[in-house]
């Protein structure tokens, strides 16, 4: 059975969320499959995430169209009505071509009916086994059948067949039958032994009756061969390598031709250990090592058993994929005690930053855990060790990590805030490090405020040796070398290794499957200036399947991802139009006198133990608006909803509610039952009657008293929200005009234009400059030794050929109205003024090499900047063969205030010009005065081999800044020797300054748009991590070097994302708003104007021809802000207005008054 | 409907909380949709115990939390109110929580000019993963007000 799917996203972190978000909102179905047994990634373990330090993920969540998707906690899970989740599952093969893939997939099972399993825990309970558990990094202890994210929805456990010990414990306990080990299929579990080892078959049998799996033996190839053919239960056969006659691989492929879906379990040999490997690869599910030991092979036997008849195998016909794979964090290796671990796993209070984040945690083991693990006392001081198993080429990891420096400041920020004593001071917080790289554009001053603030110390050492301290025994001595070799000894309660990003374990398995190449660190195989496309078209790379990236920059690639799908998906599988659902008539009952239909699911005896139901029925029914409850077995299964809906014929209620469990994954089917009724699901609800229950079900006297009012308040008052739910008019929807404006024509703005007009939408490029091109153009190489220039010409000649995109050259933006989807712009230019409607804009308007005058700066010719210095190498003007040294300063007057961020490209350019000099000129000497080399990522291999060459890297800090002086113009620096600790001075034949970017001046482009800066001037985001190329002000994205600052390949990635989300609100003929948004009872309302000023989207204005407020329903969230304020209760929010919240105030005390 | 600890105005404190050594105060708690529904939510799912005493009311937003929903509840026979939000800064609208935070300000200098503890309003930031934090702050209050005994305000407060 094979179903269509849009796109594939393999991988449920964050950014696989986010690709398969930005599709799904453009109406693409998608399948999103995790090989984990829950959604989330790494980030479930996380709570706290920089540069906010908290969460928020929930910022992710679509803002039109809202009630196609769960509106709730991005933690519990995710719901949208174009996406379907498949979880444990992995791909294991993909054909075809781009457009037209079939994916092969393998659903392992959990063991466990997740329509059945009602999250008691009894399971967990009375299973005899104990394991670290991977949630909560190995602090605490999780038993073989288990919560994964004990936050998730649904809350189902499953089983970890790993570790089962097999003793069905479980099974026998749970109250609900979900449990199912396949007790069933053993009887047609046929098992073939093909040996002809005397004896062998004779004991096999004899352990074989154990499992109660039907078994036969056969000493001969063909007569196996026979047999497999004729036995249709035959599912497992156990081949002997030794058989006589036997040719393995050719029996094998007849085997598996026989029957594809043979579980064929190799006895082998050690000589066989090659030709088993090969077999494997062939198809051969599992190798057992001969001579047999039944104690060791039954349970492997039985296990392989129980996957194969558990897992499902599913073919999806998809037009693209997206590979969001992540990383798995480095594990520091406990055997290898030694200078690099230092004592991980030994010694007590080293811990690594994942453990350290899990002690943190509100869902961890607790904070009272943040005492001494040696011996108990509080933890008073921490220091955090960088780089481990990242920069290290003794491990093998040529690379930097990119996130890890970040990472650890935010936790000293956490723990200088969280740690405190009874006098409110907190704990000492000390980062060790040998560059702290914070290359974002606004972390340079988080690094700045933790120091100067928050008063976290930075150290530039590397801890060599940890160890118990000998003055106190609970505590660790740290040794390590400052800058100037001077050993330095200190004590702490915590030392936190801050591990390294590496591949995801089976990624190179998942690389296979999907055909496309991994690089030499094992990520995926990525272009240069397309990091979004992997070696293989049509399977694009999302989040940190390339390279190990943050939040903000993984979802860009997952945007990038998501808009190069989309365009194949175009291509190909064309979304006719995106056709509105028809809207399902419902019957207006907002007028009727309410008559609520109460559905009490009891499908869990916890309920009914617990409560008197009898009672609660009776409380229920004297209410005067309920017509009639009832009792529904299994409301959350297929039956349980035709009770639900046959009652509702019956009865015909205009309000319905249900009390069950997890009011959350209800959402999808309110919807559904609304549909079938004709009843809008704004007038259904589900109470959670279930978590008081289970609690109380776990104590050793509950008190029944206080849980059945409980329960009975908890009904009452959604019942007192919906008796007063008020009719709803229709919702709003916004025409959109299907066309977009681009301003800035060079890299980033091209590129979104080329994606948005690929998917045949008109697109306008407005470039104040008379060509396309940009800064960009200046670039001659880069450090990897692509040419920029060939990429910037194909892309400029793709602009001015697409039949998509007008471009208006020198020209400027001078006024623009609107909203999203309906904007109107007015252009003045070289063509005259035009006016422009569009339903959206991106902003991609580039920066330039920033200008720095001092110190001789273009006054004496030996003082160059980067860019020029890579012009003239590159033109010959400059001849590397006659210089004999360089002097290079980074930072040139960045990375401190007035120009306090990084701007993450000179480090790259410093490095791209030194190794073109040291090619041209071997002996020529290159010095560079740096703060920390920013040289992220994989670009860390160039640093290696920079100092592998000869050039010399002097560390400088603020205060002891190179000095610059010219001796008949030659440039001569003055400048402090870290190591050496005494004044050193250098005269070299050319001075080249990194001077760092700037954004282009856009204050007044900014304010025609409505649109923010940062104090940088560069465009400020909605958020910095979960929206990073959406303005607040909805409709309106960023691009580019406007954004912050980036190398090419980075600048084409947040052009790809914005496009994408730019084409979220182009591919609908119209803009549907949520339910929950606000109005105005104009009747109320003074028109005070409290309400705009306080609305946080600018959703509403006041209309002066009609003298009123008016709310716009697309841009409105429903935060009620407006409702708070307003003196006249003139404000409404719907579903929360006055009645409804005073009402269910009075339900919840009802009982009390 | 069955008889209530106090359907009549107690005297005084208390006598109150002498005559009702075992007085339960019923708390109703006014959460954001975003973070401590959530964390309220994983509370209970994660089965911590949690004090049965807590009546949630849903909001969009502590921002949109209207001080007469405050009094309300207080005039109503609630022994306190609890109202919680997104930790400063990671507010799901932006700034709602700082809204509330101003708001609840005020409110509770016009309480305690009332005459009502000002113990009896709270304002809390939890966040979404925060369900231990949650569950804390709540069995805290709990204790907190079982210590102040019923609220009088429905009697004080009079109009």
């Amino acid at each position: 059975m094979k179903t269509t799917y849009a796109a594939l996203v393999v991988g449920a972190g964050v950014a696989g969320i986010r690709a398969a978000l930005d599709l799904a909102e453009t109406g693409q179905k998608v399948a999103l499959v995790d090989r984990k047994p829950h959604l989330g990634g790494l980030l479930t373990q996380l709570d706290y995430q920089f540069p906010t330090n908290a969460c928020g993920m929930c910022k992710m969540l679509p803002l039109t169209e809202r009630d196609s998707s769960s509106q709730f906690c991005m933690r519990k899970g995710l719901f949208h009505k174009n996406i379907d989740m498949f979880l444990s599952t992995e791909l294991t093969g993909l054909d075809g071509d781009p457009g037209q893939f079939t994916a092969f997939l393998r659903q392992g099972s959990s063991f466990v009916d997740p329509t059945k399993c009602i999250g008691c825990g009894a399971c967990s309970a009375v299973c005899p086994v104990r394991v670290p558990s991977e949630f909560n990094a190995g602090l605490t202890e999780r038993a073989a059948v288990h919560l994964p994210v004990p936050h998730n929805i649904p809350n189902s456990y499953v089983v970890d067949l790993d570790h089962c010990i097999r003793c069905w414990r479980c099974h026998e306990t749970c109250p609900t039958e979900a449990i199912d080990f396949q007790f069933n299929r053993r009887a047609t579990f046929h098992t073939l032994l093909a040996s002809a080892e005397p004896g062998l078959a004779e004991s096999a049998a004899e352990w074989i009756k154990d499992l109660l799996f039907p078994f036969a033996a056969e000493t001969a190839p063909e007569a196996a061969l026979e047999q497999i053919a004729q036995d249709e239960h035959l599912a497992m056969l156990l081949l002997d390598l030794d058989l006589p006659g036997l040719e393995p691989e050719r029996f094998l492929a007849r085997a598996l031709e026989l029957k594809p879906e043979l579980v064929v379990v190799l006895l082998a040999g050690p000589q066989h250990a090659e030709l088993a490997g090969k077999l494997k690869a062939a198809g051969a599910r599992l190798v057992l090592d001969k001579p047999l030991k039944p104690k060791a092979a039954v349970p492997v036997l039985d296990k392989t058993f129980l996957r194969a008849a558990s897992e499902k195998r599913l073919e999806l016909s998809v037009a693209a994929v997206v590979l969001a794979t992540g990383f798995d964090t480095y594990t520091p290796c406990p055997e290898s005690f030694g200078a690099d671990t230092l004592g991980y796993k030994v010694l007590p209070g080293v811990v690594t930053s994942v453990e350290f984040e899990r002690m943190l945690s509100g869902s961890g083991p607790g904070r009272d855990r943040l005492t001494r693990p040696g011996d108990g006392k509080p933890v008073r001081r921490v220091a955090w060790l960088q780089c481990v198993g990242s920069r290290d080429l003794g491990k093998g990891v040529g690379y930097c990590s990119s996130i890890c420096c970040m990472i650890s400041i935010k936790e000293a920020l956490l723990a200088r805030q969280m740690l405190k004593d009874e006098n409110g001071e907190p704990a000492a917080a000390t980062i060790f490090s040998m560059d702290m790289r914070t290359f974002g554009r606004d972390y340079q001053r988080y690094r700045d405020s933790a120091e100067e603030e928050a008063g976290v110390r930075f150290v530039k050492s590397r801890i060599h040796t940890a160890m118990p301290s000998p003055d106190d025994p609970g505590a660790l001595r740290l040794r390590y070398m400052d800058e100037s070799g001077e050993l330095k000894e200190e004590d702490t309660d915590l030392l936190v290794l801050a591990v390294g990003a590496r591949p995801p374990k089976d990624l190179p398995a998942l690389a296979r499957a999907a055909q496309v190449e991994l690089n030499e660190h094992g990520f995926l195989r990525t272009r240069h200036f397309d990091p979004s496309r992997t070696t293989r078209l049509g399977v694009f790379a999302a989040g940190s399947a390339g390279a190990p990236r943050d939040i903000a920059e993984s979802l860009i690639a997952a945007g990038a991802a998501a808009m190069e799908a989309s365009r194949l998906i175009n291509i190909y599988a064309p979304l006719k139009e995106k056709v509105a659902e028809p809207e399902p008539e419902y019957r207006d009952v907002g007028r009727e006198a309410p008559k609520v239909l109460v559905a009490l699911c009891t499908s869990c005896p916890v309920l009914e133990s617990a409560v008197d139901m009898e009672a609660l029925i009776a409380r229920l029914q004297s209410q005067p608006a309920v017509i009639a409850v009832a009792r529904i077995d299994a409301g959350c299964t297929a039956p349980g909803w035709e009770k639900i809906a046959e009652l509702a014929r019956e009865k015909r209620p205009n309000r319905i509610l249900l009390g069950a469990c997890m009011p959350y994954a209800y959402v999808p089917k309110l919807r559904e039952l609304g549909a079938a009724l004709g009843l809008n699901p704004a007038f259904m609800d589900v109470a959670d009657v279930y978590t008081p229950a289970m609690t109380a079900a776990r104590e050793e006297n509950p008190d029944r008293t206080a849980l059945g009012r409980e329960v009975f308040a908890t009904l009452n008052m959604a019942l007192a929200r919906l008796v007063r739910a008020d009719t709803l008019r229709q919702r709003s929807a916004a025409p959109v005009y299907r066309q977009a404006l681009v301003v800035g024509g060079g890299l980033a703005g091209m590129t979104a234009a080329v994606g948005i007009a690929d998917h045949g939408y008109p697109v306008t490029i407005v470039e104040s400059e008379e060509a396309l091109g940009g800064a960009a153009m200046r670039l001659r190489t880069t450090l990897e030794g692509r040419d920029p220039q060939r990429y910037m010409a194909d892309l400029v000649e793709q602009v001015e050929k697409h039949p998509n995109i007008t471009v208006r050259t020198d020209s400027r933006v001078v006024l623009s109205m609107g909203k999203a989807g309906a904007f109107s712009t007015v252009v003045y230019g070289r063509d005259g003024v035009a006016t422009l409607e569009h339903g959206t804009t991106i902003l991609a308007t580039g920066g330039r090499e920033a200008k720095v005058y001092d110190y001789g700066f273009r006054v004496h010719p030996a003082t160059l900047t980067q860019v020029e210095l890579e012009q003239r190498l590159a033109s010959g003007e400059l001849d590397a063969g006659a210089l004999g040294s360089v002097a290079m300063i980074q930072c040139w007057r960045s990375r401190e205030e007035g120009r306090n961020y990084c701007s993450r490209i000179c480090c790259a350019g410093a490095l791209k010009n030194l190794h073109t000099l040291l090619r041209k000129n071997p002996g020529i000497k290159v010095f560079v005065f740096y703060r920390d080399i920013m040289s992220y990522g994989f670009m860390e291999q160039f640093y290696t081999e920079a100092r592998r060459l000869g050039a010399i890297f002097i560390r400088y800090d603020l205060e002891n800044r190179p000095q610059v002086a010219f001796d008949n113009g030659k440039p001569r620096i003055t400048a402090r020797d870290p190591v050496l600790g005494e004044d050193i001075q250098i005269s070299p034949d050319i001075l080249v300054l990194s001077t760092g970017v700037e954004p282009n001046d856009v204050e007044e482009l900014a304010e025609q748009f409505g649109v923010p800066l940062t104090e940088d001037g560069f465009y400020r985001e909605a958020e910095p991590k979960w929206r990073p190329v959406d303005f607040l002000k909805y409709g309106v994205f960023m691009a580019g070097l406007a954004r912050a600052p980036g190398n090419m390949g980075e600048h084409v990635a947040s052009a790809k994302a914005a496009a994408e989300r730019a084409l979220r609100i182009l591919s609908g003929e119209r803009l549907d708003a949520g339910n929950v948004v606000a109005e105005v009872r104009h009747s109320l309302c003074s028109l005070c104007g409290r309400c705009i000023d306080v609305c946080p989207y600018g959703a509403r204005r006041m209309d002066l021809d009609e003298d009123r407020i008016e709310v716009d329903a697309i841009l409105c969230q429903g935060c009620g802000s407006c409702t708070a304020v307003c003196p006249n209760s003139a404000a409404v929010l719907k579903g929360f207005d006055d009645a409804q919240v005073m009402g269910s105030i009075d339900a919840a005390l009802e009982e009390l008054a | 409907m069955p008889a209530t600890e106090h359907t009549q105005p107690a005297p005084d404190q208390s006598a109150a909380v002498a005559a009702m050594p075992d007085f339960e105060p019923t708390i109703v708690a006014f959460v954001c949709n975003w973070c401590t529904y959530t964390a309220a939510d994983l509370a209970g799912t994660a089965r911590m115990v949690q004090s049965p005493n807590v009546r949630l009311v849903r909001m969009m937003c502590t921002g949109m939390v209207d001080p007469k929903y405050v009094l309300k509840a207080l005039l109503s026979g609630a022994d306190a109110v609890l109202v919680s939000g997104c930790h400063p800064g990671d507010c799901h609208y932006i700034n709602g929580n700082y809204k509330a935070r101003r708001r609840i300000k005020l409110l509770k200098e016009i309480l305690t000019g009332f005459g009502v503890d000002e113990r009896r309003l709270k304002l809390t930031w939890v966040g979404a993963s925060e369900g231990n934090e949650f569950a804390e702050t709540v069995n805290h209050m709990v204790a907190e007000v079982r210590e102040l005994g019923p609220s009088d305000a429905r009697t004080m407060m009079a109009i």
